[in-house]
Parts: C-alpha cells; sequence; structure tokens
C-alpha cells in the first residue's frame, strides 16, 4: 500500500475537486468541509509519505504498469517529499483562512471556487512529483489555468490583473513546451532521468542548448525571476486576500522546484554553454532579482504589493542558494524556499486578516493597528524576523547556510547580494514598522470588524511554523544533505 | 554564410514555424485591443504544436495508424506518433486557455464598456 | 440573447443535420482505435451538435433542454476516468494499469481495450460538458448562468 503513496496524494485534492460540482448542485454547503477533510488526509498522507521515504529510499511509481522510459513515472524522493508536507500543510491552512471571505461574497458560486483550490493543489502535487519532463508542462498548466480563474474572482481591478497574468503566463508555458521540444528532438526521449543520462555529453549540441534557454525562459516567466516577473506585483495585490496565500506559497514554488528538478537531475550541476557554468548565470540573475526586488518593495505604498516584490526577492535568495554548487548552498536553497514559502503565506494572511478587520490597504492605513490588535502586531513582529533574518526563526538559519555555501565556494558576489538584499528588507520593515508605533495622526472612524476565529488561528499557526522551522533547522537540513542533494553535488 | 541560408531553406516547416512564433509574439505586444492580444497568443501557441508536428515527419513516411494487424511493424514507414500525443495534450490545454481567456474577456468588457487597453488602464486610475 | 434563427431553410436543415453530426461524434469515439479520432475529438464534435442546437433554435427551445440539463454533469467524465484508474488501484496494480481490471472472463488485452474504451468515452463526456458550459457562460449577461 505504501508504494501507492504519490497516486495517493495526488489522488486526494483531485477526486474531490471533480466531485464537487456534483455534490454541490445538492448540498452548496458541504464544499468547505469536504475540501478542508481531503487536504488535511493528504497532509497526514504525506507526512507518512516522508516517513516511509527515511525508511526505505525514493519510490518510483510508473503508471500504467509500463516501465520507463516509455512509460510515465512519478519519482517520490527525499526531495519530493519534504516539499510535499510543506505545500500540503500550508494549502490546510490557507484553506482554513480562506473561509469567513469567501462564503458570503461568492453566494452561488462557492462551488468552483472550491473546486479550483482543490485542482490547484492536485496541479501542484503532480509538479512536484513529475518524471517526466510533458507532465511538468501539464501540471504547470492546469495550476496555472486555477490561477487566473482565481485571481478574477475579486472582479474590477482583479480582472485586469488576472488577463494580464493568463496572457504572460500562457506565454511562459509556450516557450516551456518549446524548449522540450528541443530536448526530444535532440535526444528522443522525456523521461527525466533518461534524458540525465544522455543530456551531458550533448551540451554543445545547439538544439540542447537553446532547448534549456527556452525552458528557464519560461520557467521564469512562472516564478516570476526579475526581469520577467511584470504579471506578479498586480495578480497578488488584486487578488482576493483569501487566494493571495495560495498563489504566493504554492504556485510560484512548485515552478522553481521544477526548474531545480531540471537544473540538477537532468541537465547536471556542471554544465557549461561555452565553458560558462549555468550556474554561474543562475547566481547572477538571482541576485539581480534579490536586490532589486527589496529595493522595489521600499518604494511601493500598497501592503500587499509590498509583500509581492518582498517575494520576488526570495526567489533570487533562493536560486543564488541552489545556484552556489555545493551542497551547504543547495541544501541552505531548499531550507529558504520552505521557509519563504511559510512567509509568504504568514504575510498574506495577516494582510488579509487586516484588511477585513481595519480596512487596512495603504502603509497608511497600518496606523489603525497601533495599540488594537497586539496579537497581530506579534505576528507581523516574528514574520518580519524572520524575512529580514535574526534567530531564531528560520529565515535566519536559511540565509546562514546560503551564506555558509557562498563562502566556501569563494562566491563574494554571492555573499554582497544577500548582505545588501538584508539591509534593505531590514529597511522596508522599519519603515512598517514606524507607522505602525509611531503614527501621530488621531485614529480614523473606521469601527473595526472582529476577525474570524479562523483567520487568528491561521495566522498563529503559520507564525509558531516560522519559529519552529528556526529551532529545527538543523534536523531539517540534515536530513536535506543525507537524501535530497542531487548526484552532481 | 551562404550554406547556412542553404541550409535554412532545405528545411522550410521550420521557418514557417519561426515566423508564425515572431508574428503572434508582434500581436500580442503591440496591438491595443484586448481580443487581438488573444489572437497574438492563440498564434504563439498554434506555432509551437505546429514546431511539435513538424519534429515527428519523415521523408516518405505515413500517419502513424498501423495498416495491418499482422507482421512486423517498420518503424521507418510511419511518423513518430509521440509529438502527436503531446500536440494531443497541447491542443486541449490551448482551448482551456481560450475559454478561461474569453471569459475574462467577456467579464471585463461588461465592467468596463470597453475592449481597448489604453481605455482600460486610465479608467484603472 | 441568442434567439431562434429566422430562416425556414436553416430550421429545417437544422432539425437534419443535428442527430448525423452527434452519430459522426459517436463514431469518431468508438472507431478511435482504428483511425484518427479518440476521445477529445469525438467530444468535441458532440457538443458541437448541441451548441448548434443552441444557435439555431435558442437557448429555450425543446432541442436545447438537453444542453442546459448537461452542464449541469460538471466532473462527471473526469470521475468515470480517475474512477477506472481508481479500479485498476483497487485491483492491485499501478493507477491507470488496466491490466489490473476486476473484470471475469477476460485476458489481458482485453482488459486494456476495455480500460481504454472506457476512459475514451469519460474524456469525450468531460470534453462536450465542457464545450457547451463555456458557450453557456459566454452568453449569458447577467444572472449567473450555473452553479
Amino acid at each position: 500500500m505504501s508504494h501507492h503513496l504519490p497516486a495517493l496524494l495526488f489522488l486526494l485534492p483531485f477526486l474531490t475537486a471533480i466531485s464537487l460540482p456534483m455534490v454541490g448542485l445538492k448540498h452548496r454547503e458541504w464544499c468547505r468541509p469536504m475540501a478542508i477533510a481531503a487536504v488535511s488526509a493528504m497532509s497526514v498522507a504525506s507526512i507518512v509519505n516522508v516517513v516511509v521515504i527515511m525508511d526505505s529510499g525514493e519510490i518510483r511509481y510508473a503508471f500504467s504498469g509500463w516501465a520507463p522510459p516509455i512509460g510515465i513515472e512519478w519519482v517520490d524522493d527525499g526531495l519530493a517529499s519534504v516539499i510535499m508536507v510543506t505545500l500540503s500543510l500550508l494549502a490546510l491552512i490557507s484553506l482554513i483562512n480562506a473561509g469567513p471571505t469567501s462564503s458570503s461574497a461568492l453566494g452561488q458560486r462557492i462551488v468552483p471556487y472550491y473546486t479550483l483550490i482543490l485542482l490547484l493543489i492536485a496541479a501542484v502535487t503532480g509538479i512536484v512529483f513529475a518524471g517526466d519532463l510533458f507532465n511538468v508542462f501539464v501540471f504547470l498548466e492546469v495550476a496555472a489555468l486555477s490561477g487566473y480563474a482565481l485571481v478574477g474572482v475579486a472582479g474590477g481591478k482583479a480582472l485586469v490583473s488576472a488577463f494580464r497574468y493568463l496572457i504572460l503566463g500562457t506565454l511562459g508555458a509556450s516557450l516551456y513546451l518549446l524548449g522540450v521540444g528541443y530536448f526530444y528532438a535532440a535526444t528522443g526521449t522525456l523521461n527525466m532521468a533518461d534524458l540525465a543520462q544522455r543530456v551531458p555529453e550533448l551540451m554543445t549540441s545547439k538544439a540542447i542548448v537553446g532547448g534549456l534557454i527556452f525552458m528557464f525562459l519560461g520557467l521564469g516567466i512562472k516564478m516570476a525571476l526579475m526581469p520577467l516577473h511584470g504579471w506578479l506585483p498586480d495578480a497578488y495585490t488584486h487578488a482576493p486576500d483569501a487566494i493571495s496565500p495560495f498563489l504566493a506559497s504554492l504556485v510560484t514554488k512548485v515552478a522553481l522546484i521544477a526548474w531545480i528538478r531540471i537544473m540538477f537531475w537532468v541537465v547536471g550541476a556542471g554544465a557549461e554553454i561555452e565553458h560558462v557554468p549555468v550556474l554561474f548565470l543562475l547566481v547572477e540573475l538571482g541576485a539581480l532579482a534579490a536586490v532589486v526586488g527589496a529595493f522595489l518593495a521600499l518604494t511601493q505604498h500598497e501592503v500587499k504589493r509590498m509583500f509581492a516584490y518582498g517575494g520576488i526577492s526570495h526567489i533570487g535568495l533562493i536560486l543564488i542558494g541552489v545556484g552556489i554548487g555545493n551542497p551547504t548552498g543547495f541544501a541552505g536553497g531548499v531550507f529558504y524556499l520552505i521557509n519563504d514559502a511559510v512567509m509568504q503565506a504568514a504575510l498574506f494572511f495577516l494582510a488579509g486578516a487586516a484588511m477585513y478587520q481595519y480596512g487596512v490597504r495603504t502603509i497608511e492605513d497600518l496606523g489603525r493597528l497601533r495599540g488594537q490588535a497586539p496579537w497581530m502586531t506579534g505576528a507581523l513582529i516574528i514574520m518580519a524576523m524572520s524575512m529580514v533574518g535574526f534567530p531564531p526563526t528560520g529565515g535566519f538559519f536559511g540565509k546562514w547556510y546560503i551564506i555558509l555555501g557562498a563562502l566556501e565556494a569563494q562566491n563574494y558576489l554571492a555573499v554582497a547580494a544577500v548582505i545588501i538584499s538584508t539591509v534593505l528588507t531590514l529597511a522596508y520593515f522599519i519603515k512598517l514598522f514606524e507607522r505602525i508605533f509611531r503614527d501621530t495622526q488621531p485614529s480614523s472612524g473606521i469601527i473595526p470588524v472582529e476577525a474570524p476565529l479562523s483567520m487568528k488561528v491561521s495566522i498563529g499557526v503559520v507564525s509558531a511554523a516560522i519559529i519552529l522551522l528556526g529551532l529545527f533547522s538543523d534536523p531539517i537540513v540534515g536530513f536535506l544533505l543525507d537524501t535530497a542533494l542531487p548526484s552532481g553535488l | 554564410m551562404l550554406e547556412l541560408i542553404e541550409v535554412w531553406l532545405h528545411r522550410p516547416n521550420f521557418i514557417a514555424f519561426v515566423i508564425l512564433f515572431l508574428w503572434g509574439f508582434y500581436i500580442m505586444v503591440t496591438h491595443h485591443n484586448l481580443v487581438k492580444k488573444l489572437i497574438g497568443m492563440y498564434i504563439v501557441q498554434t506555432s509551437v504544436i505546429f514546431f511539435l508536428v513538424a519534429i515527428s515527419a519523415k521523408t516518405g513516411a505515413t500517419v502513424p495508424i498501423l495498416l495491418s494487424g499482422t507482421g512486423p511493424v517498420q518503424a521507418a514507414t510511419y511518423t513518430n506518433p509521440l509529438p502527436h500525443v503531446l500536440t494531443l495534450t497541447a491542443i486541449v490545454v490551448q482551448i482551456a486557455t481560450l475559454g478561461v481567456s474569453l471569459a475574462l474577456v467577456a467579464a471585463i468588457y461588461r465592467k468596463y464598456g470597453t475592449l481597448d487597453e489604453d481605455e482600460i488602464l486610465k479608467r484603472l486610475e | 440573447m441568442i434567439q431562434a434563427h429566422d430562416s425556414v431553410i436553416v430550421l429545417m436543415l437544422g432539425r437534419l443535420l443535428i442527430p448525423l453530426v452527434q452519430l459522426f461524434g459517436l463514431y469518431v469515439l468508438f472507431f478511435g482505435q482504428y483511425g484518427p479520432g479518440g476521445g477529445f475529438v469525438g467530444g468535441v464534435i458532440f457538443g458541437a451538435s448541441m451548441i448548434l442546437s443552441i444557435l439555431i433554435f435558442g437557448p429555450s427551445a425543446s432541442y436545447s433542454k438537453v444542453a442546459k440539463k448537461v452542464v449541469h454533469g460538471d466532473g462527471l467524465g473526469l470521475l468515470i476516468f480517475a474512477g477506472v484508474g481508481g479500479l485498476c488501484l483497487i485491483g492491485g496494480g499501478e493507477f491507470l494499469n488496466y491490466a489490473a481490471l476486476e473484470i471475469p472472463g477476460l485476458e489481458v488485452a482485453s482488459r486494456r481495450y476495455v480500460g481504454i474504451m472506457l476512459t475514451q468515452i469519460g474524456v469525450a463526456v468531460d470534453v462536450a460538458v465542457t464545450v457547451i458550459s463555456i458557450v453557456f457562460s459566454l452568453s449569458s449577461n447577467d444572472e449567473d448562468s450555473h452553479a
């Protein structure tokens, strides 16, 4: 039975998603409990999955019984299992948070709403486990389509942001498919393990180099790497407050996971294009994203837009971590990815709760929090400590391992980029806190609406998770160094 | 340089793919009407699908459907069926994207009353 | 709103052609193993026939009532597909390993044939419902068309 765990982890949200429209015809109020039950079962199954992987090694699940490389397989190894635990727990908490604002405002459309959220979670599972390049494309598009529709639910400005996201995201997916086509034309196979044997000696072939660059461009648009990030600030800002955590912590991170899989498990860490290592390119682009993203976050006025640019800068930091090319840097990068998913979800939960309770939209409105919501301010302090990188939160340990890895590889540009981005992050969080603690305007006439319990619970849980990730960073990074390293490092 | 151009001219289907891709991209970037941007996106996707079919072609080969049930299959007489499968999936994805995008455009028209991008951006302020 | 067409010729031809289109869609679906076709194309043709009936006779005609009912079966086709896969899981093989379907009296090759046919029927149902629901969601103006 444990051999079927990857399929089970995918089927739990997927079967619930496709039976929701017919259940929801008669009993619309069963949608939310069914969704929460399915994702809780998925979280339990993912924890069981990590235990099984720790005991007996990786599971390679061949669909329909046809053996790879002709058949399609899913790879459930150390990296996939850890990421799966993170994503399913974050999906569960985001679902719990999504309750209050959605059922009243949506009415009849609540059935497609939960169907799309569950499809998004199922598609993200498929990307994490995929062992085949084309599988990644299909699930990337399913997740993206659910994302486009969910961003547009809020109406008004969100429709234009969703349209822009759709155009750019589809362009990215087409570029990725073009890259897959080039790889197939050059090697004749799409299976990642099979490609890993054929690609390294073909690195001088123009088809492979072109395919790799197209795949990087496509996935770069999906993960919002710096020059290709144009869709992200509008989409995150105008999306409904319940949906932004899903987008921020799930969709962009799995595009990054897909790129890590392709870079390290297919092409190999030592790959060079015309004697320039590909990892060098990754570190440069990551450094650019980290610094410029944090700088742009300083200049924003709206709270959610500031958090969106913070997310862009963190994607750059993760790329620096994995691009350094030694085990410490890689484990630090992946650990920082887990932390960043939790931190982004936490920040958008907080933005949603502040919007619900006090109508906070811009940074000036944050002054309404002064002295009125100590739990919100306390949670924001914990999140800020993690984003900047103070001990004992998880963000500190992630950046610590990344800097350690960069010093080992004597890559001082990476160290400088991490430090500059940390200083800029500190600057914009100080700007946030100055508004809360030193605002001298009299409080405006907004009557606070008490935030429901589910929002408070979700903010509390992710704040605790940030501290727990910091306290347990040693075992987690040790597990990553043992089981999740690619073979070239 | 001359033999490079000769190599290109021997592969007209790849030249067609490049022209379609760049033309669709140009339409997506330059036109102001939202529906025309969608048409450009559709042409870009179609060009990638066309590329996938083009890499499966062999000279003198027929459609990859078994001609008769008996005897061993000669692989050289059939075109490569795997990119055809990728094409089918990509077409399904294209139709789904088109459906979602048309619904979004219809909702934008109901809300703003215009489909011109500059007008909409002005009204967003 | 879409209204019934004025011309008698269109109405007459519609009454003749729509069943033919549906029959052709079913043919493409079931003969997809021996020629070009299969679940997706069969579903699109079948859905197109229902869209034709909506366009020619209007959404309130008796021909189009079936189309409105069909839209409610949103996830049914995918449930058939995933259900067949789940039956294979229960039968002992991997997901979608049709050789593990528990059908007495059939050998392995016939079990794979039955599995493929069932999944193609599921895909066709799902695609037809999707295509009709796209047309419905684009054509209604202010009210929510379906849940």
